[in-house]
């Protein structure tokens, strides 16, 4: 009995959004009285960060404290319109659509603070923590409260923005069925090590390592906490997931998650990250997002070191112990095939 | 059928609810009590999303007979923090963004707060043992692993609950 | 008429009900009765608890051990005097699990599930039966479990077996696709007393390998009077698979568990005690 070590190695290239009807996004921002803005989205935050990205992007491109800035999620009878949380589009159409709305905001904040301070409103700058003054000179301020006060109850403005992004449209040609659907690509690369028992088929994740490039990272911890959750996910659909396990024999479907097989705790595999930045020239400040990519080059990775460790090329998922060990029975044996690079 | 009349302690109130016979203390608490801390994920004991501590034990609420509980105590998520301040282990899960979409994080706080208030010091292995029964869909584990690793770093004075 | 309850104080009362009821289904730690509710197999009939102490009991000191069916996977985890017994009480579910799968649940336990009887088998447990107004009848839990296969519905007080002399000789793996919890592939149990030197009278069980818990006889009869050694790991792998017919389900198939069981006896029987 012998256990063999694998490595295998996949890469994406990987479309932001879709193309459909343009992929619009819209987002309607406003201040209240004291001075707090709220982003109003219809885009849904399931977890994956919708909210806080909104709300970095919008509290910098208003200038105010993101303290101040609170995002409204994803009611779709009464927010402004957006296509959904999927495709990995989030954070770049409604990252530029937040940024359309807030730049919107910022320049009525900018011209009721103006008419306070009696300056022209080109002359103003924001410091980031609540007040706005003239370029230079950080005595001639007033607070952002101040400032929506004064536009509520006595200069009758509202302090508000609209913002709708989309790509353009791409039609498909007639004669090659080219199109463009896509106006940004982010990439990655993940290497898998992989453990193989040849008697039992059992495959244990010894580690994986990933590159992946994003655009601009707009919070590296969510960024992170993504693509550690999403890898998860790879492997557990790489190893263990199936509603089906002898499809096309529906028989012995998972009646519980006792049956429906994910990896445990007990299961985890180290992982190290890297992230690249090649800020996208219509992103949100350059973002991209990693999306579904955080799981996708888990997939082949794994394969790719299962066949590298003992020779067995597994074509249909789950990739299992017993498909394993059918396969080493079907070669005569184990056949660990060539590697390049260090031990691992 | 007539009802069961039941009292016990939930977090810390004394509470009283008429139950079906054979309800389960899930639904008891949830629709009973309108306590939304522990989840309904399956109903069959194998998510962990509806972890409570009865008496100090870790059960699933959704195999236990809730007329078994008369008189007992009942502690979820819903109590963990007091007043505004969180407890140890939320504040951890935040720090080590060990939540995500927060369907498990009920069942994992009450898990690793039973593990906490038996093992104030335990390992990595301890730590993982203590989450077993609870899955998780989003974070792949590792955060929340090293969140309760972390909130065990703090004194069982800030700890107490 | 839905599900209605009532509650025993004592077994015999407990058994009386049963005997009386046909309809009165018993629960002890809820894991497989209250799930049976919430999915809608358990409709009708009347729930029936026992507070009766001896339910639960636990007398560990000496070498007869006997638990009563109440007693938790946690309770015996909490035990020392029962420390060769705590791997197959960790094999059943998560924490929460333990705090409430009772021991004579895990008897009445469909396969895959069932690990802690499998450990009982290869104690050569008896399983203390109630039935009616009488006193406890020790059954052999192999004749229990057969009676179990024929539909028999008894009441468990408890279960009896003798302290392994040396808690080595004692070993239980449970192989799983997934950790720390997972459904069994399969699980193995072996009393081997005297594997240091000749082993005596084997005692080897699985789990996973037929409907139910099974003695593994042809492993037992190889490894009798031979030593743990290649040679007799050998003969008792060469034999592994007498008297197994494993189901497949959604965790493996017969196949695969046919192919692993040689494997994980033998892996099992070379580790170091």
């Amino acid at each position: 009995m012998a256990r063999f070590r694998g490595r295998g190695m996949a890469s994406v290239n990987y479309p932001i959004g879709m193309n459909l009807g343009g992929d619009p996004s819209q987002a309607l921002i406003h201040s209240n009285p004291d001075g707090k803005f709220t982003v109003a989205l219809s885009a849904i935050d399931l977890g994956q960060g919708m909210k806080q990205v909104t709300r970095q992007v919008a509290a910098e491109t208003l200038g105010v404290p993101i303290e101040d800035v609170y995002v409204d999620t994803a009611d779709s009878d009464t927010g402004p319109h957006d296509m959904g949380s999927f495709a990995s589009r989030g954070t770049h159409r409604m990252g530029n659509a937040v940024i359309a709305a807030a730049r919107e905001a910022r320049g009525v904040l900018l011209e009721a603070a103006a008419e306070e301070l009696e300056v022209n409103a080109a002359d103003l700058v924001t410091d980031g923590r609540g007040n706005i003054h003239v370029k230079g000179a950080p005595s001639r301020s007033i607070t952002v409260r101040a400032t929506a006060q004064a536009a509520q109850f006595k200069q009758g403005k509202t302090i508000a923005g609209r913002g709708i992004f989309l790509i353009p449209l791409s039609s498909v040609d007639a004669e090659t069925g080219e199109m463009n659907p896509n106006t940004a690509f982010a990439h990655a690369c993940l290497v898998a090590d992989v453990e193989v028992d040849d008697e039992t088929g059992d495959v244990t994740v010894l580690g994986m390592s990933s590159a992946y490039e994003l655009g601009r990272v707009i919070n590296p911890r969510m960024v992170e906490q993504q693509l550690v959750g999403g890898a998860w996910m790879g492997i557990s659909h790489a190893l263990y997931e199936t509603p089906e396990p002898y499809y096309p024999n529906p028989d012995h479907g998972p009646r519980d998650f006792n049956e429906y097989l994910m990896p445990g705790p007990g299961d985890i595999a180290p992982y190290s990250i890297t992230i690249l930045e090649r800020p996208a020239p219509d992103g949100p400040f350059g973002g991209k997002g990693p999306g579904e990519m955080c799981a996708n080059p888990v997939l082949p990775a794994i394969a790719n070191a299962v066949y590298n460790a003992v020779g067995v090329r597994v074509n249909d998922l789950p990739i299992t112990p017993e498909k394993i060990l059918r396969g080493i029975r079907a070669n005569g044996g184990a056949k660990p095939q060539a590697r390049r690079g260090g031990a691992l | 059928m007539a009802k069961v009349p039941m009292q016990f302690r939930l977090n810390g109130s004394d509470r009283a609810a008429f139950a079906d016979p054979a309800d389960n203390l899930l639904t008891v608490l949830r629709r009973g009590l309108n306590e939304f801390g522990p989840k309904y994920g399956c109903g069959q004991g194998t998510c962990g999303t509806c972890s409570v501590l009865i008496d100090g034990e870790l059960h699933l609420a959704c195999l236990t007979l809730a007329a078994a509980c008369e008189g007992a105590s009942i502690e979820t998520v819903s109590g963990m923090a007091d007043g505004p301040n969180l407890h140890p282990l939320q504040n951890a899960f935040m720090e080590h963004f060990a939540a995500q979409c927060g369907f498990c994080t009920p069942g994992m706080l009450i898990a690793a707060k039973a593990l906490l208030d038996r093992n104030p010091n335990p390992s990595r292995e301890e730590v993982i043992d203590a989450i077993a029964g609870n899955i998780c869909r989003c974070t792949g584990y590792e955060p929340i692993i090293q969140a309760i690793l972390s909130a065990a770093r703090v004194s069982p004075a800030q700890r107490r609950s | 008429m839905p599900l209605g309850l009532r509650v025993a104080q004592s077994l015999s009362e407990a058994a009386g009900i049963l005997a009386a009821d046909p309809r009165a289904r018993l629960l002890s730690g809820g894991t497989l009765v209250m799930r049976d509710v919430n999915e809608g197999r358990l409709t009708e009939g009347t729930l029936l608890r026992i507070t009766d102490p001896a339910f639960r009991q636990m007398q560990v000191s000496g070498n007869r051990i006997e638990l009563g069916a109440g007693v938790t996977m946690a309770a015996v985890l909490a035990n020392r005097e029962l420390g060769f017994l705590h791997a197959p009480a960790r094999a059943v579910g998560g924490p929460a699990i333990r705090n409430m799968a009772t021991i004579g649940g895990n008897l009445f336990a469909e396969t895959p599930y069932g690990d802690f009887t499998v450990a009982l088998l290869a104690l050569d447990a008896q399983v203390m039966v109630l039935a009616g107004y009488g006193s406890a009848r020790a059954v052999p839990l192999e004749e229990f479990l057969a009676g179990r296969a024929r539909g028999e519905a008894r009441l468990v007080a408890g279960v009896q077996f003798n302290r392994p002399q040396n808690p080595a000789d004692f070993r239980f793996v449970k192989v799983s696709r997934v950790k720390p919890k997972g459904l069994s592939v399969l699980s193995i149990a072996a009393h081997l007393p005297g594997s240091a030197s000749r082993i005596g009278p084997a005692r080897v069980a699985y789990g996973a390998m037929a409907p139910m818990p099974i003695r593994a006889r042809g492993v037992e009869r190889a490894l009798e009077g031979k030593a743990l050694d290649a040679a007799g790991i050998a003969a008792a792998r060469a034999v592994a698979l007498e008297g197994v017919s494993p189901a497949t389900d959604a965790i493996a198939t017969d196949w695969y568990r046919r192919e692993v069981l040689p494997v994980h006896l033998a892996r099992l029987l070379g580790e170091r005690g």
